[in-house]
């Protein structure tokens, strides 16, 4: 993450180019498009197409590491879960019982672990179209992004000030964690048991909370001040007209949904296992 | 008809009893430029969010008498009506600035006011080179420096119509240098534009070099004077409502030179006639002082820092000693690497070459709160501190936390709070004090530890005169018991007043470290350093005086001493 706390990395490529709104209708249909279905030949498809476009839009594999290898643990604490709680399921959508592993009764089936398997790699295949948006779209497109697609300019921009705010408020949280080591608050590792830590950093909320309710204040009257709510519409500063670009992703964003849909219905309707 | 117009005007705040501005009648012509000064609590900030439309729109309360700005009455319309007249800058330049890059800052006005976006381009281009950004349009805040923010505050309020450029407190939080460059924008902007200014600011000297129409003294809720520079700065009015006068002004008047409107004072080149009698005072009393050698509390010595292994160093070889007793001020610029040296010291940070010693011993592989025994921080907004609800949690909190047992604890934050004048406090909520009375809570909290050396990060920030001469006072008192104080400050003549010493950085490097007296009067230094030159010391180079640094220090103790008394 850059001092700004933004994940942008500035290149030139035809998904940098592409508008912010654009990006986002191709990641609600991608997600639409996962939903429906539950089947991991889709799934693996659509991850390979997905990491291809991240190296199209030249992301490198260094950055997006840590979020992957989060998102792979995340995937396998929630496949360990499943397969406690119900050990059986794959079985009881396929009915086919293939048992691996029985103890005291509580049958894990080969199915259950395709299954996990499956889920997982719909979790992942969620990933790089995220990863996508992201690392290409500038922080000054978000607001103007969703307001194209609809969503309030009020509620837009308040995205907008979050971001714009966030590095000064870790910035300050980092100042109140020093000067309270100081006085001799254990913040770090080893100097405290791990309780006492998060209560220690439960006490640096309070000095947070009163300077971001300051910083509310002074935010809200400069808005107020310089005319933001005037009218019902804005314009804004970082929008383009959209382009040839735009529009073929926005029909191919549209096909995808409409592919779904028709191959859903029918040829793969249902739990897809070996 | 005037543009701003106040007529019988009073105003009360929604939740208080007394009227907060009473009976203001004001008139205030186009093409003015006008500064509104008055202590804290004055009534002056609420005067500014009467003509910005802050009150009553954001603030409730009630109006009698009237208030027209360009014909209209702004509280009969709405926020948005006033802002077409009228644009602000606030104090918070970081608070203010609501885009995510400059650009987008500077649109903002545009963009609610539905200005297509090609009209609004040009106009973002030209708002910006006209304070002298536009290399610096696709830049995040976090990268720019407060002056630079400001700036940009500035160009979005010319890239609206707004005729009437208010400001509440340009120069708090900004550096001498910054300040200066602050001021001769807003300078530049009254002169090309012919905009009417409005700069409302206690720190008189800073802002009256820069060729005020007027002056406007509100204390109480009321105003007290009304003026040119040289009908006011003659007579004692200022000083009298708790502002503090330029300093070459207490110079002349401690040497009860009699001043008229027609000397023309408020440009310091005018004062040249008084020569004779501030010269002769001057040879008459000053007296060599001796200096007497004191005791080593922390030594630093060949400290070098970097964030990371292949950054360049931020600070890089400094060494200086901190005696027993004394106070020590850290002068230099934003980005001159103050802060990171004072982390190096506190050990939030590790250097990477050199060693730190206190009373000898290498202090190098203590921890954070080892060296907080030791070497106590205060920081600069109280508020980031204050992690308790009642002064005496507040205080005994560092106690507590190194495990002393409570009857311990209790004698020691309630000695603590008797030197600091806060043992009546001792029960009450940290919130309802006053900003002063927190800083006091958190000095406390440092000495209720018992450091050896206290240090200060900008002391006086934001406090008006009145509030600054009881806060360094109650150092003084402190001082007395034998702690050693080093201070970073903005303020020359903080130092001048209060150290002994002073420590001056620049690009990362310590470039001198000498008595406050001979650094201030030092012209390459404070050149170097981007540092600002007292007033005093420019009377020193009108008179001719061939040693300025002892003509510097009779005249600052000279004049400490008249406050005092």
């Amino acid at each position: 993450m850059s001092r700004t706390g933004s994940l942008y990395i500035d290149r030139n490529t035809i998904f940098h180019r592409l508008d912010g709104s654009i990006k986002l209708m191709l990641w609600i249909c991608w997600t639409i498009f996962i939903f429906m279905f539950m089947d991991i030949r889709v799934f693996a498809i659509m991850t390979i197409v997905g990491f291809v476009l991240l190296r199209i839009a030249q992301i490198p594999f260094k950055s997006i590491k840590p979020l992957l290898i989060f998102i792979i643990i995340f995937t396998i604490f929630n496949s360990i879960l499943l397969i406690i709680v119900t050990p059986e399921y794959g079985s009881q959508l396929t009915g086919k019982y293939t048992v691996l592993l029985n103890l005291f009764g509580v049958k894990l089936t080969m199915q259950t672990l395709f299954y996990a398997l499956t889920l997982s790699l719909k979790y992942i295949s969620l990933l790089p179209i995220t990863l996508l948006f992201l690392f290409t779209t500038n922080p000054s497109e978000f607001a103007c992004s969703l307001n194209r697609l609809g969503v309030s300019y009020k509620v837009a921009y308040s995205i907008s000030i979050a971001l714009r705010y966030i590095p000064d408020v870790r910035d300050e949280m980092i100042n109140i964690i020093n000067a309270q080591e100081a006085r001799g608050v254990p913040f770090k590792k080893g100097d405290a048991n791990t309780i006492k830590l998060l209560k220690n950093y439960l006490t640096i909320l309070f000095p947070l909370l009163i300077s971001s309710l300051q910083r509310v204040d002074v935010v809200s009257n400069a808005m107020d001040l310089r005319g933001f709510g005037k009218y019902k519409t804005r314009t804004w500063y970082n929008r383009r007209p959209l382009e040839l670009n735009d529009y073929i992703f926005i029909v191919i964003s549209i096909a995808l949904v409409i592919l779904g849909v028709f191959v859903k219905n029918n040829f793969l309707n249902k739990f897809y296992c070996i | 008809m005037s543009l701003i117009s106040f007529k019988n005007f009073s105003f009360r705040y929604k939740n208080l009893k007394a009227p907060t501005l009473k009976n203001i009648n004001l008139d205030i012509e186009a093409g003015q430029k006008v500064l509104i000064a008055g202590p804290s609590g004055s009534g002056k900030s609420t005067l500014a969010h009467c003509i910005n439309g802050l009150i009553p729109f954001t603030y409730k309360g009630e109006i009698t008498g009237s208030l027209e700005i360009n014909g209209i009455r702004p509280y009969e319309k709405s926020i948005y009506e006033i802002s077409k007249y009228v644009g602000t800058i606030l104090q918070d330049q970081d608070g203010q600035f609501v885009g995510l890059s400059v650009g987008e800052d500077v649109a903002f006005s545009y963009e609610n006011d539905n200005v297509p976006v090609d009209i609004m381009h040009k106009g973002v281009n030209k708002a910006l080179k006209e304070v002298e950004m536009i290399n610096f349009i696709k830049e995040v805040p976090h990268n720019l420096s407060g002056g630079q923010k400001q700036k940009v505050s500035i160009a979005g309020i010319l890239a609206t119509s707004a005729n009437i450029l208010l400001f509440d407190e340009p120069l708090a939080n900004l550096d001498p240098y910054s300040s200066k460059k602050a001021m001769d924008t807003i300078d530049s902007i009254h002169k090309n534009q012919n905009k009417t200014v409005i700069v409302v600011e206690h720190r008189i000297e800073d802002v009256l070099e820069h060729d005020f129409d007027r002056i406007i003294v509100i204390d109480n809720g009321e105003i007290v004077a009304d003026g040119t520079p040289d009908e006011l700065l003659p007579d004692n009015i200022l000083s009298y409502y708790g502002l503090r006068e330029p300093l070459y002004i207490e110079v002349l008047k401690s040497c009860n030179i009699r001043l008229s409107k027609e000397d023309k004072i408020s440009k310091i080149e005018n004062v040249k006639k008084f020569k004779d009698s501030i010269v002769k005072d001057y040879n008459l009393n000053s007296k060599v002082k001796d200096e007497s050698d004191k005791k080593v509390v922390l030594s630093v010595e060949n400290i070098s820092y970097k964030y990371y292994k292949d950054s360049e160093y931020v600070i890089k070889d400094i060494s200086f000693n901190i005696n027993s007793g004394e106070v020590m001020a850290i002068l230099g610029n934003n980005g001159a690497g103050k802060s990171t040296l004072l982390k190096v010291i506190s050990g939030i940070a590790r250097q990477q070459e050199g060693t730190i010693k206190y009373m000898g011993e290498p202090i190098d592989r203590w921890s954070v709160k080892k060296r907080g025994q030791v070497i106590g921080y205060v920081m600069q907004n109280p508020n980031h501190m204050i992690t308790k609800n009642i002064v005496f949690d507040e205080v005994a909190f560092g106690l507590r936390n190194n495990g002393y047992d409570e009857d311990f604890v209790k004698k020691r934050v309630e000695d603590t709070l008797k030197v600091c004048s806060l043992y009546q406090y001792r029960n009450w909520p940290i919130m309802s004090l006053s900003y002063g009375q927190r800083k006091r809570v958190t000095i406390a909290s440092i000495l209720a530890m018992q450091p050896k050396i206290i240090i200060l990060d900008e002391p006086t920030a934001g406090q008006d005169y009145r509030n600054y001469r009881e806060f360094m006072s109650f150092l003084d008192d402190i001082k007395k018991t034998g702690i050693s104080i080093v201070m970073i400050t903005h303020d020359m003549h903080l130092a001048l007043e209060y150290a002994q010493r002073a420590v001056v950085m620049s690009e990362g490097r310590l470039i001198i470290n000498d008595t406050v007296y001979n650094v201030l009067s030092n012209k390459e230094i404070i050149e170097r350093a981007n540092l600002k030159e007292t007033s005093i010391s420019k009377l020193a180079k009108i008179y001719d005086v061939e040693d300025k640094s002892s003509f510097l220090e009779y005249f600052t103790n000279k004049i400490k001493d008249g406050a005092n008394c």
